[in-house]
Formats: structure tokens, C-alpha cells, sequence
């Protein structure tokens, strides 16, 4: 239960807009190990976000260390990385980022695609997934014809349905009513259980509660644990 | 997944439905110019692929070689092949002579056939080298005995109708009135493309009975006549070398004094038989059939590449300028653990689906382009050529190439987006991508505009060479052929008699062939002033005494020969100066040394042209008929109009022929000549690239201006809401219309500053064939460049207009 997943060691991000430079990460230490459950809080802006970006490989940091199963990330290869989106990590974002030409279906089949799982076996799961969403009814709609909580869903939907052991979540109940994130809240304790590590942003206390872990952040810095 | 990918690629193709018809439009002409061009060559160079051993045949062909220049014959001297038959380095040789029969004559079925054409004579060792299948008779004996004769399938069913091959052996045919003729065979005729397109096939020694048996029975080294040809099928060890050492060594052993004299040389060649479909030196045995030409075929094949190159730039161009709106997709398949790989060979798929629906539309339009490009395609070159495997696998290999050259970078382009900077802000690398696209539309509209000037100025030229004045008159004059067989005066004579009877007849005279013609007769002349002997050579026109004044020649000094016979010269201005006379009045009275015999200069003419306009006026004379007891030279009988309008011309053109009816009334020998449509006959040539070009122009500047278009489009889409916040500020349509329109028509503008001197030197060298040209002018450049502008402008204008014109409030509310 303590194998270490992840390590931040001082690590930083900063971006130069114009000609001055401006710190989004500062001197963040983090070690995760398998099976946590992780929220991460703040007020907007500051930094929740970028850090799951920095953390699930999407953007780098520009200075620190940051080891991912016992490797270094800064040398890893594009190639390891899809690997690792392929069968390690779910994203669900804060955006949603459905892909607009496809329908709801196709979108949480896709990561399957990329797994090269047997196509009568893909619609078992498909299907399995859908029914657990009640999103049955709006398999065959496209992203735009579904309202910004139903995005979520199927956004979740796809993050699970690769069976991943690390869940980065950013916002995933940012657009449910109450009943339905307590649901969600729910369904990720379970998985949880079932050994995957999840971090997550919220700016729900009562979410952030689930959590094994609080981490709050303030102008991209630590604050307390 | 692949089904995945086809879904995608046909929602997206579906979404942006302007820019894939712009795609496949581009795709679709490139490919099927590609597609008819690809099979013209493949046509061509299966000529005569089929022969068993064909690059170990030979034909052997002769070459002069004069201070002149050099000839080129595809026959050899008949006495040749004993000299060489003894050579172990051939397994087989073969000697056949062609000649045209004026008349066969089946007796017992009486019927009579005039002028068959494709008849030779030859031996078994023909047989022996191309491989014939014989439906009757023995290939062994067949051709053993004098009065023997093979004919092919088709022939026979022409001679005789509804008898089997088999029961053909033992007929009889009767040649030229006199020459019994029994079939020993039937041959099947090739079922591929050959040149070898004979019919009869009769006993090499039966020739001895026809007109030529004093040639055959002296075999002289110096005679060569073109139907008399020589084939060898060398041993598969053969050096050629050494064949070739022994050519040249008999060529020269057999020189004469008098070609030693005028510096003139004859050598020996083996043509290979792939050469011959190629080779005009030479041609090929049936002249109706334009020859096919490796430098034509080779100008087509670049219109193809660069057609479809424009089409894979549009490919370019476009996709990667829509870049940042599949950037987002691009990103989230990344995060769902998609390789960079599976994301190229995803839009890889994208772009087949489109060549491949593109090359779906070409092969429709290759049947509809076969009819268009009919000038070039020859008239048998079928849509089933299609079929041939070696096409399909061609077809295949060009979408495939096409798909990577269109397809790839785009795809590499997009693969390469960043993940994060994709999905937060939709702004992408595409946009870093326009210098690419700018260099690219450059490139095409460059292409564009050479096409263009090239057009413009080749027409010019052709336009120039079919008005400029020949020096003598070119219309309202036709010329009437005798009958081959024909070869006494008296009826030519008793013709050109009752032509003069017909009214709408201004002139009429005997002679040879027109001034200007395909046919030459050169001899060479000497003079002797007091300081030196001058040589020269000097074409013949012959002519009755109205010849010079029926073809308008200006006379310059002197006066014409003074009747048919004489032995007098009128010499024209070339020849003039080049024996070394400072003006015409110098000349009258001297003499010329010709066939050793002296021959006075009675009248100097000015120059006119004897052929295209591409080649010099050479020296020349025009005579009578001086030997005409023994063989007269006139073979024509020249008319002139008084006026050519057409609904004379037609009541005119029957009262001629029914004039040489009732002359000749054997023959159906009847030929007719325009004397401007053999001047058109010279430039065919021209013409063909003149067609060739305008095509290439039309579909180059098609195919740029929708690629210009797409462009737009994106950009106007793109800047919607900047028109529409300076509409608000108050700018008129024709600021905002300048604004768009400047950066494109920037780009056609160094486009013209790269193809003005590129299309200035393509057409610098072009004119190099010809002695009489046009000036390069300047204004073609100048319309040039308008009409591109023209077309750029009329095509961005579309868009942009659309988009000021739109209603700022509505693109400032979606936004
Ligand atoms: N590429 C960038 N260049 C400059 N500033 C950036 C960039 N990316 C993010 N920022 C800034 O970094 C800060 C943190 O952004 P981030 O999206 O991580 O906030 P967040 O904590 O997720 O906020 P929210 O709760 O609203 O989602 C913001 O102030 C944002 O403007
Ligand atoms: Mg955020």
C-alpha cells in the first residue's frame, strides 16, 4: 500500500509572458504513493490546474525534480508517455474535451481503440459504462447536443473505462447537482478501495472530504497539510 | 480503429465540405491528367514487346553523311546482306522488299483490288525472326519457290470471303495483270501492338518479275532505297562491336570517288526493334500513323507531374491552415494514449480516403479526357488499357505516392501540437505553418503564370509562321496528283486542258510538286568563275512555263526557261549568293555544271520558303522537263482560283474531279491538295504543343486560384471578427476588400518575378528550332501577369466581399 507513485521535488513552473516572468508553480514537494486519494484545494487561480497538467505529463516543469514510478520525467520518451495515457492514467477535465466529431458512444470507446480491445467486448464495457451514468438515451448525440453537466459525465465515463490506476481529475463535478456528485464523490471512494489513486481539484469542501489527503495551494505555493 | 479513423475522416471531409471539393477537384485533375498521360506512354512502349528474343532484332538502317548535314534511310543496299550473311554473330537475317502492287485479281471469284498496301517480299528467315502462327500451310516451305504468298488472316478474308484458312493453299492470285500468284499460307495477325503491320508476305524472288528486277539483279552498293530492308537477330553471345567494326569497314570499302569528293559518307546502324515505334529518323512502315515521339511523351508526363503537384500543394496548404481546429482532437487523443505514430496513420487515412475518391473521379474523366486529348492519344488507345496489370499496379504505387506527398506533413504537423497549449487555448501551430503555405502558393501560381506566358507566346509564334508570306502564293490554289501508275504526259496534258475550260479557273500548270512540300530533289552544282571553282548543292522545282506565274514567283532578272524542255536554270537569290554573284544581272547568261553537263542561268527568282518556316531557304532552281523522254518529272497539275469562296469552291472542286474522270478512267487514284492546308501540315507539331499548353494553362490556374480560394476562406473566416470591428469603426468596403486582397496579391506578385525569367528562357530555347521567329515580347509578360492578378483578384474578391459585406453585429455576437 506504500509503494511510492510519484515524487515532486521542488519542483517549479514558470512562464514568461512578455518580457516579465511569472511563477505558476513554486517550490512544490510532493511524494504520492499508490492507493492515496488526494484533493487538491484552493482559491481560482491558484495553480490547482496547472499542477495536474504538470503532474499527469500534459505540460512540464521548468525547474525540480519529478519522478513517476521511479523515473525521471524530464527523460522520458513521447512514446513511454502515450504508454502510459494508455494504460496508467484516466484524465477527466476541467473542459470536458470531448472530441466534437464524435458521438457520446465513440468518444468512450475511443481509449478502448487505443488499448486494442476486441470490438464485441468494447460494447459490453461501453454499454456497462453508460448504464452506470444513466447516459444510455444519449449514446448516439454529439458533444455540442448534450448540456455542460452531461459533458462531464461521459468525461468521466471515458477516464474510467480504460480501468486506470491513477485518476486525474480536474473540477469533475464542477457542472452536477449535488446528488449527482455525491454519486460521483461515491463512485471514486469505491475505486479507491480498489486500490486506483486518485487526485483530484475541487473547491467543494464536502468533496475535498473524501480525500485521504487535502493538499491547499495559494499563488502556486503549498500552503499547509 | 481503422473503421474509427474512416469515421472521423469522413465527418471531417463532411464539415468542411468547400475545402474537400477544393481537394478533390485539384486531386482529381492532377490525377486524371496522370492517369491518361500514363497511359499513352504505357501504349507506347508496348510496341511490339512481345516478339520472342525482340532485344536480340535488329534493324539495319543507313546514314548519310554530307557537309549538308546528315540523312538518315531506313532501308539498306541490296547488297548488303550477302556481305554480311556469312557473320556467325547472327542467328538469323532477313532481307524483305515492299512494294505495292497496283492491282491483285482473285479470277475465279472476279473481284479485283487496287493499291493493297503492307506488301513484301521475303523469305523464311522473316518468319524465323518474328514469330507468326500459321493457320495453314508449312512456315518451312511457304516461301521456298517464286510465285508464293502468305497472307495474314484479314487479308485473306478480304480476298477470299468465306474460305477457311486451310482451304486457301493452291489459289491463285493475279499481280499487276501479269504475275500469277499461288497462296502457300495463312498467317494469324499480331494481336498486340506492333509496327509491323504487313499483310502479304510474297517469295523474294518473285521480285524479279515486277519493275524492280534490275535493281534486285544488281545489287549495287551505291543504290539504297528505303523499301528495301534488312533484319538481324543476332546470336544471344553476339558482340556488337564487332558487328559494328564490320558495318563501317564495308561502308567505307564501298565509298565511290564521286561521294569521296563531295565529302560524303554513308554508315551502317543497327536500330534496336524497341527504337523503331521511336525513331523518326527512320519512321515506322505505316505513315498514317503519327509516330510516337519520346520527346512528347516526356512533355506530358511533366504537365501530368506538375498538374498533380499543384493538386497535392492545395492538399498542403489547406490542411495544415485548418490545423487548429483538429488541434483539439489532437490533444485529447494524446491524453487517451494515442502514439504520435497512430495519430499520422490516422490522418494518413484521411488523405487516402480523398486520393482515393479523387482517383475514383479520374478514371471517369480519363474515358471523356481520352476523346479531348485526341490530337495526342492514338486512335486505338482504349479505356480497356486499364485492365493491363501493370497499370493498376501503377495506379496504385501514384495514390500511394500521392497520399505521402499530400498527406504527410500535414499529418506530421498536427501529430507534433503540444498537448496542453492545444486544449487550453485553440490557437495552434497551424498558424505557424504560413511562411510553408506562402512558399507553396508561390510555387503554384509561379507554375501558373509560366504556363500562361508560355501560351501566349507559343501561339504567337505559330501565328506568325502560318501568316508570314512565303514569298509565293500560298492560297486559292490546289494541286492535283496524276495517278501513281500514270506516267504519260498526254493525258496530264489533255487534263490540264479541259480544266482551262472551267470558268472559276484563273491558271493552271503541269509541274512538280508545289514550292513548298515535303518532297525534295537535290543534285549538286559546280561553277567556275576565273578565280575558282564553286561548289553548291541545289533543289529542283519542276514546271511548265506558267509555273512561276501561276505561284506568283517574283521573277528578279531575266526571264523563265522558255519552254518544257529546255536545258535553262532559274536560280533563286540563295543560290545566287552562294555561287559568289554580287547581283541577279551578274547571272544571266553563265553556265552551271550539273550531271556534267553545262546548263545556262536564265532568270534569277526571289527566295521563297520549301518547308516550314523552321528551316533556311536552300539554294535551288527551277526547270523544265528536260528529260522527259525518258522520265518525266511532272507529276502534278497546280489550279488556281480566281476567287475561294466557299460555296464556289465546292461546285468548283467537283467540276475538277469530274474533269480527272473522265481522264483517267481506270484509276480511282484521285488526290487532292490545298496548298494553305499543306503549309498547316508543317506546324502539326506546334499545333499539338500549342493544344497541349492551353490545357495545361486552364487547369494550372484552376487549380492554383481554388487553392488562392481555400486560403481565403480561411482567412476571412479567421479575421470575421476584425472586419467586423472595423466596420464598426467606420471602414469602407473597399478598405476592408484592399486589406485582405494585399497579402494574397503579394504572393501572385513574386510569383511573376520567378516566372518571368523562367518563362522567358523556356521560350528563348523553344524558339531556337525555328529561323523565323517572333520577338520574345514583353506584353505577353504583361497580360500574363494581368490575367493572373486578374484571376486572384476575382477570386479573393469573392470571398472577401462576402465577409465586409456581412453584418458586423452578428460576427461580434458569436464571438
Ligand atoms: N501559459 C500561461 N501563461 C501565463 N499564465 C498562465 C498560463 N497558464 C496558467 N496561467 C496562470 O496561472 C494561474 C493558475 O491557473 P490555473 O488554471 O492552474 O488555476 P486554477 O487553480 O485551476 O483555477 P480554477 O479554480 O479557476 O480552475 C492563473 O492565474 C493563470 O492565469
Ligand atoms: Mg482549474
Amino acid at each position: 500500500m506504500n509503494t511510492k507513485l510519484l515524487s515532486l521535488n521542488e519542483a517549479t513552473r514558470t512562464v514568461n509572458s512578455g518580457s516579465n516572468k511569472v511563477t505558476l508553480l513554486d517550490d512544490i514537494n510532493l511524494q504520492v504513493n499508490e492507493g492515496e486519494f488526494i484533493s487538491l484545494m484552493g482559491p481560482s487561480g491558484s495553480g490547482k490546474s496547472t499542477l495536474l497538467n504538470c503532474i499527469g505529463m500534459l505540460d512540464s516543469f521548468t525547474g525540480g525534480g519529478y519522478t513517476f514510478l521511479g523515473e525521471p520525467v524530464h527523460s522520458m520518451k513521447e512514446k513511454n508517455r502515450s504508454k502510459l495515457y494508455k494504460e496508467y492514467i484516466g484524465f477527466v477535465f476541467q473542459a470536458y474535451h470531448l472530441i466534437d466529431e464524435l458521438t457520446v458512444w465513440e468518444n468512450i470507446e475511443t481509449p478502448l481503440l487505443y488499448k486494442s480491445i476486441k470490438s464485441s467486448e468494447r460494447k459490453a464495457l461501453v454499454a456497462d459504462m453508460l448504464d452506470r451514468f444513466n447516459i444510455v438515451g444519449k449514446k448516439d448525440l454529439f458533444p455540442q447536443q448534450l448540456s455542460g453537466g452531461q459533458q462531464q459525465l461521459v468525461g468521466i465515463a471515458r477516464a474510467l473505462i480504460g480501468k486506470p490506476k491513477l485518476i486525474l481529475a480536474d473540477e469533475p463535478t464542477g457542472n452536477l447537482n449535488s446528488k449527482q456528485s455525491t454519486e460521483i464523490m461515491e463512485l471514486f471512494s469505491q475505486l479507491n478501495k480498489d486500490g486506483v489513486t486518485i487526485i483530484q481539484a475541487t473547491h467543494s469542501e464536502q468533496n475535498a472530504a473524501y480525500g485521504s489527503r487535502i493538499i491547499n495551494l495559494l499563488d502556486g505555493k503549498i500552503v499547509e497539510e | 480503429m481503422i473503421k474509427n479513423y474512416f469515421k472521423i475522416a469522413w465527418r471531417n471531409i463532411m464539415k468542411h465540405k468547400v475545402f474537400s471539393l477544393i481537394n478533390v477537384i485539384g486531386l482529381t485533375i492532377g490525377l486524371s491528367a496522370s492517369f491518361v498521360i500514363g497511359l499513352m506512354i504505357y501504349y507506347d512502349y508496348t510496341f511490339d514487346d512481345f516478339h520472342k528474343d525482340g532485344d536480340r532484332i535488329y534493324r539495319v538502317v543507313s546514314d548519310f553523311k554530307s557537309p549538308q548535314g546528315t540523312f538518315h534511310n531506313s532501308g539498306v543496299t541490296l547488297a548488303l546482306k550477302d556481305a554480311i550473311a556469312d557473320n556467325s554473330n547472327f542467328e538469323s537475317i532477313t532481307e524483305f522488299y515492299i512494294n505495292r502492287p497496283s492491282k491483285v485479281e482473285n479470277k475465279a471469284n472476279n473481284t479485283e483490288f487496287k493499291w493493297p498496301n503492307f506488301v513484301m517480299y521475303t523469305d523464311e528467315a522473316y518468319f524465323n525472326i518474328f514469330d507468326y502462327k500459321f493457320i495453314a500451310g508449312d512456315k518451312s516451305t511457304a516461301l521456298d519457290k517464286p510465285n508464293n504468298v502468305i497472307l495474314t488472316e484479314t487479308r485473306a478474308k478480304e480476298y477470299f470471303p468465306n474460305t477457311a484458312p486451310a482451304d486457301l493453299i493452291g489459289k491463285t492470285l493475279v499481280y499487276n495483270d501479269s504475275i500469277n500468284i499461288t497462296v502457300s499460307g495463312v498467317v494469324e495477325n499480331f494481336k498486340k501492338r506492333t509496327d509491323f503491320v504487313f499483310e502479304e508476305f510474297i517469295s523474294h524472288q518473285t521480285l524479279l518479275q515486277t519493275d524492280r528486277r534490275e535493281e534486285l539483279l544488281e545489287r549495287q552498293w551505291g543504290n539504297t532505297n528505303s523499301d528495301s530492308q534488312l533484319f538481324v537477330k543476332l546470336t544471344e553471345s553476339a558482340n556488337v562491336v564487332s558487328i559494328q567494326k564490320r558495318l563501317d569497314d564495308l561502308a567505307l570499302e564501298h565509298t565511290d570517288e564521286d561521294d569521296k569528293k563531295y565529302e560524303m559518307s554513308r554508315e551502317f546502324q543497327l536500330q534496336p526493334l524497341s527504337d523503331i515505334h521511336f525513331n523518326e529518323d527512320y519512321g515506322i512502315y505505316d505513315w498514317s500513323k503519327g509516330q510516337a515521339s519520346k520527346s512528347l511523351l516526356s512533355n506530358l508526363a511533366l504537365v501530368a507531374v506538375f498538374l498533380l503537384l499543384l493538386g497535392c500543394i492545395n492538399f498542403i496548404n489547406l490542411n495544415t491552415a485548418q490545423a487548429s481546429q483538429r488541434a483539439k482532437e489532437i490533444g485529447i487523443r494524446k491524453t487517451l494514449g494515442s502514439s504520435r505514430k497512430q495519430l499520422i496513420s490516422q490522418f494518413m487515412g484521411e488523405t487516402f480516403l480523398l486520393v482515393f475518391f479523387s482517383a475514383l473521379l479520374s478514371i471517369v474523366l480519363s474515358k471523356w479526357l481520352i476523346n479531348v486529348f485526341s490530337d495526342f492519344v492514338p486512335e486505338d488507345l482504349s479505356f480497356e488499357l486499364f485492365k493491363a496489370p501493370l497499370i493498376v499496379l501503377s495506379i496504385l504505387l501514384l495514390l500511394f505516392v500521392v497520399t505521402i506527398l499530400s498527406g504527410f506533413y500535414p499529418a506530421l504537423v498536427l501529430s507534433k501540437f503540444n498537448t496542453v497549449s492545444v486544449l487550453k487555448n485553440h490557437m495552434a501551430a497551424g498558424e505557424k505553418k504560413v511562411r510553408l503555405r506562402k512558399f507553396l502558393t508561390v510555387f503554384q501560381f509561379t507554375i501558373a503564370q509560366i504556363f500562361i506566358i508560355g501560351t501566349l507566346l507559343v501561339g504567337k509564334q505559330i501565328n506568325y509562321l502560318l501568316n508570314k508570306d512565303m514569298g509565293f502564293k500560298t492560297d486559292a490554289i490546289v494541286s492535283v496528283y496524276s495517278p501513281r501508275s500514270e506516267r504519260e504526259l498526254s493525258k496530264k496534258e489533255l487534263y490540264a486542258e479541259k480544266l482551262r475550260s472551267i470558268p472559276e479557273i484563273k491558271s493552271v500548270s503541269i509541274g512538280s510538286h508545289a514550292p513548298a512540300s515535303y518532297s525534295t530533289n537535290t543534285t549538286n552544282v559546280t561553277y567556275t568563275n576565273e578565280e575558282e571553282i564553286i561548289k553548291s548543292e541545289m533543289q529542283y522545282i519542276f514546271g511548265d512555263t506558267n509555273y512561276a506565274n501561276l505561284f506568283e514567283l517574283d521573277i528578279l532578272a531575266g526571264r523563265i526557261h522558255r519552254n518544257d524542255t529546255v536545258r535553262e536554270l532559274v536560280i533563286n537569290e540563295t543560290l545566287l549568293k552562294k555561287l559568289g554573284f554580287n547581283s541577279p544581272d551578274d547571272a544571266i547568261g553563265k553556265a552551271l555544271t550539273v550531271n556534267d553537263e553545262q546548263t545556262p542561268i536564265v532568270g534569277v527568282m526571289a527566295d521563297f520558303n520549301q518547308r516550314s518556316l523552321k528551316s533556311e531557304i536552300k539554294p535551288m532552281a527551277l526547270r523544265g522537263d528536260w528529260y522527259r523522254s525518258q522520265f518525266s518529272q511532272f507529276q502534278a497539275i497546280h489550279v488556281s482560283f480566281h476567287n475561294e469562296s466557299s460555296e464556289n469552291l465546292k461546285s468548283t472542286l467537283t467540276k475538277i474531279e469530274d474533269a480527272y474522270k473522265s481522264v483517267y478512267t481506270e484509276t480511282e487514284d484521285y488526290r487532292l491538295q490545298f496548298m494553305d492546308q499543306t503549309i498547316e501540315t508543317f506546324y502539326n507539331r506546334e499545333k499539338k504543343i500549342s493544344k497541349l499548353l492551353n490545357w495545361a494553362t486552364g487547369l494550372s490556374i484552376l487549380i492554383s486560384c481554388l487553392g488562392l480560394l481555400g486560403l481565403v476562406i480561411y482567412t476571412t473566416n479567421r479575421r470575421v471578427k476584425e472586419i467586423g470591428v472595423r466596420k464598426v469603426l467606420g471602414a469602407s468596403l473597399f478598405q476592408i476588400n484592399t486589406l485582405l486582397c494585399k497579402e494574397f496579391l503579394l504572393l501572385v506578385a513574386i510569383a511573376f518575378v520567378i516566372a518571368t525569367p523562367l518563362a522567358w528562357y523556356g521560350i528563348y530555347s523553344w524558339l531556337q528550332d525555328f529561323t523565323y521567329k517572333t520577338s520574345i515580347s514583353f506584353i505577353a509578360f504583361i497580360v500574363g501577369g494581368a490575367a493572373m492578378i486578374f484571376f486572384a483578384l476575382l477570386v479573393i474578391s469573392f470571398k472577401t466581399l462576402s465577409a465586409a459585406n456581412a453584418n458586423p453585429v452578428n460576427s461580434l455576437r458569436s464571438e
